[in-house]
């Protein structure tokens, strides 16, 4: 699995609030408006659902919030990040979470689901990496660090 | 037009044969269901829907038409002896061969010296005729030793009985026939010298007709037995196979009826041969006929109870009928426990054997309607309408004494196959119970460590309110084990698949198995008759399966110990 399958330099952006609404609503419209078969609103929805039921923070500032949903036509990831941190993002650890990676999936594609899941924690374990990508000045370097780092 | 001018119109008119085997059949049928209900055995269904549209109620079935179906009912007839002899093992013989001859010889000899001595002393006190007592003692003596095989054979099969009286009764109702030709060629040689009559050239010439018609019909069945093993053997379809076991037993009923030697006990020697020749290859051969039996034997009873005469019998008929029945009865009780006492059989055998030996039919009537033949006037008529009326008495009883044996020894429900187990539980009862159910916030971590341990395949998951929300399945998780990380924070609601649609609670266990196979599921949730459709728990096909081979086996074991 490469995870240039699924990331396209557009759907890299700076997050602009600093809350963890703003921030999933931002990265949500960046989806919804690539996905003509799901509105923003059912989007929104899902994401949320599954925050509710334990938050996607998974320590050391990154978070990998996920969806699968029916109508969703392919699977895909959008990636935002905060310099400045989200605070009120709950996480593992105490740390604010910098780097939000939104999966979405079909509802058929179980198996991609989870091995995307797997694939973006086990790229952005490493902290020099996480480090860049909050580093990086533009969003093409941000996709270009995360799609390089498969070697 | 009134309902009895529309019968009457009916009786006159000569009924088309496949009409009647319709009626028949559709009939019994339904009355079979009745008395199943009222927790009767169904062959006593039939025989009673036999007597309502037969010559004794409403006449729908006249003579004719049973006379129409005569060579139906061998065919019948030679169904059930061939079904018989298949449940007949040489290895059974081996093992309880003399118990089988001893109690066949006390319970046959055992109704014979009741009811001839009976028999013979009320006649003698009503007629005041030594020679026509002693005679009607001596005949009715000799047909009452015979066993209906078919009704008795019948009930074992409605209650899937096994066990070691089953075995018994299979062996003796199969065999008593022969017992009651012999003692019948005895008694009616007697009779004719008694009587003054030369019945069919003396004494040695009867003997030797009987042996004639035994033997006879043994080589006739064996040999066609080795021939239909030797077929079976090349034949590779279940249709052809089916074809040929048909074929080979209609052959052998018509050449019965041609060399004039015993149907039930001849195709019952075919059945016998070809269970123990090849045992494996023939075992479809009797499944297969098995399948295909029962609208024979609805026919075959309703037809039976037809045929019977039950009005316009003298007095003194209806009181020698009446000893018959008690002192059949009672020579066969006693005369099987003595047997089972002497040889030392089983306990059920010794207490409950007796019930099982009531039933009187095909042979019965086949010797009376002889008598009547051989001797006519009064003694052969009365033979034949103590028959018919003592036919009709213990067919009715002889059924429910059956499964009251069966029941008591412990036998019922001992012989069944995976199709009657399912069919008898409902999806609810096989639920695994044992299996975890996660809610959808169950952490990773802590479904990896249930699975661990347990042995489930599939898992169900549940939303707060106890509905099913998707499934588990452990070769799915596979891919979140790539990355330990995951076990933190990903949850059951991540992991699951949509589930398949739930059957409820009491649907039939085979309906759900079929479900699952036709949509290719190792699963299905099963959810509560009540309106909230709660999640009761996961029919898993692997677990049934395993639960099914244990009963069954748990079963065997008890019918053999």
């Amino acid at each position: 699995m490469k995870l240039v399958d699924y990331l396209t330099v557009d759907r890299v952006v700076k997050l602009e609030g600093a809350t963890k609404t703003q921030a999933l609503g931002q990265l949500i419209d960046v989806l919804s408006s690539r996905e003509v078969k799901v509105s923003r609103g059912e989007l929104e929805k899902a994401v949320w659902h599954r925050e509710s039921l334990m938050s996607t923070g998974i320590g050391n500032g990154l978070a990998i919030p996920h969806v699968r949903m029916a109508g969703l036509v392919t699977s895909s990831m959008t990636v935002g990040v905060s310099r400045g941190g989200i605070a009120d993002y709950e996480s593992l650890d105490p740390a604010a979470i910098k780097i939000i990676v939104l999966i979405a999936a079909p509802q058929g594609q179980h198996e991609i689901y989870l091995k995307l899941l797997a694939k973006v924690t086990q790229v952005l374990k490493h902290q020099q990496r996480r480090e860049a990508i909050i580093a990086a000045e533009s969003e093409q370097q941000i996709y270009e660090i995360l799609t390089g780092a498969e070697g | 037009m009134s309902a009895a001018s529309l019968l009457a119109i009916i009786n006159h008119t000569h009924l088309p044969a496949l009409l009647v085997v319709g009626l028949a059949i559709f009939f019994g049928t339904i009355g079979a269901n009745i008395f199943q209900k009222l927790r009767i055995p169904q062959v006593v269904g039939y025989i009673v829907i036999g007597i309502i549209i037969g010559r004794s109620g409403l006449n729908l079935i006249d003579e004719e038409a049973i006379r129409s179906l005569l060579h139906f009912n061998f065919f019948a007839l030679g169904v059930i002896g061939f079904m018989i002899g298949g449940e007949l093992h040489l290895d059974l013989f081996k093992k309880y061969g003399r118990h089988f001859f001893v109690i066949l010889f006390s319970e046959g000899m055992g109704a014979f010296f009741l009811v001839g001595s009976l028999v013979f002393g009320l006649a003698w006190l009503l007629l005041h005729d030594f020679n026509v007592a002693l005679s009607l003692g001596l005949l009715l003596g000799a047909i009452s030793s015979a066993t209906a095989p078919a009704a008795t054979v019948d009930v074992l099969w409605e209650y899937k009985t096994r066990g070691i009286l089953t075995t018994t009764v299979f062996a003796i109702v199969a065999l008593d026939d022969g017992l009651a030709l012999v003692l019948y060629g005895i008694a009616s040689t007697i009779a004719g010298v008694l009587l003054g009559q030369t019945a069919g050239g003396g004494f040695f010439a009867i003997i030797g007709y009987t042996v004639y018609e035994l033997l006879g019909a043994v080589v006739l069945g064996a040999g066609s037995g080795f021939l239909l093993s030797w077929i079976l053997h090349r034949s590779y379809s279940r249709e052809k196979s089916l074809t040929f076991v048909i074929g080979s037993l209609a052959l052998i009923i018509g050449l019965t009826l041609i060399l004039k030697v015993d149907l039930i006990l001849s195709t019952m020697a075919l059945g016998v041969t070809l269970t123990n020749l090849s045992p494996r290859r023939t075992n479809i051969a009797f499944q297969m006929v098995e399948s295909i039996a029962p609208p024979i034997y609805v026919l075959f009873f309703v037809v039976v109870g037809a045929g019977l005469h039950i009005a316009g019998m003298a007095d003194w008929i209806w009181y020698i009928a009446i000893a018959y029945v008690v002192a059949r009865t009672l020579g066969k009780m006693i005369g099987a426990y003595l047997g089972a006492r002497w040889t030392g059989a089983a306990p059920t055998v010794r207490k409950y054997l007796g019930f099982c030996l009531f039933s009187q039919a095909g042979v019965a009537v086949g010797l009376a309607i002889l008598a009547g033949d051989t001797f006519g006037g009064n003694i052969g008529n009365s033979i034949i309408m103590i028959i018919t009326a003592t036919t009709f008495l213990v067919q009715i009883i002889g059924p429910p004494s059956v499964k009251y044996a069966v029941k008591r020894a412990g036998e019922i429900g001992l012989n069944i196959t995976e199709e009657d187990l399912m069919h008898s539980y409902k999806a609810g009862e096989m639920i695994s119970r044992e299996t975890p159910i996660f809610t959808i916030r169950t952490p990773l971590a802590q479904i990896l460590q249930t699975i661990a341990d347990t042995d489930a395949m599939v898992y169900p998951v549940v939303d707060p309110q106890g509905r099913l929300a998707g499934l588990i399945s452990i070769l799915e998780l596979r891919q979140s084990l790539a990355e330990a990380q995951l076990a933190q924070w990903v949850v059951a609601y991540d992991l699951m698949q949509p589930p398949p649609e739930g059957i409820k609670e009491n649907t039939p266990l085979d309906k759900a198995v079929v479900s699952m196979k036709q949509q290719n599921l190792e699963c299905l949730p099963v959810l509560a008759e009540a309106d909230d459709c709660r999640f009761l728990g996961l029919l898993e096909l692997r677990k049934v399966n395993r639960q099914l081979s244990q009963e069954i086996l748990r079963r065997r074991q008890a019918s053999e110990s």
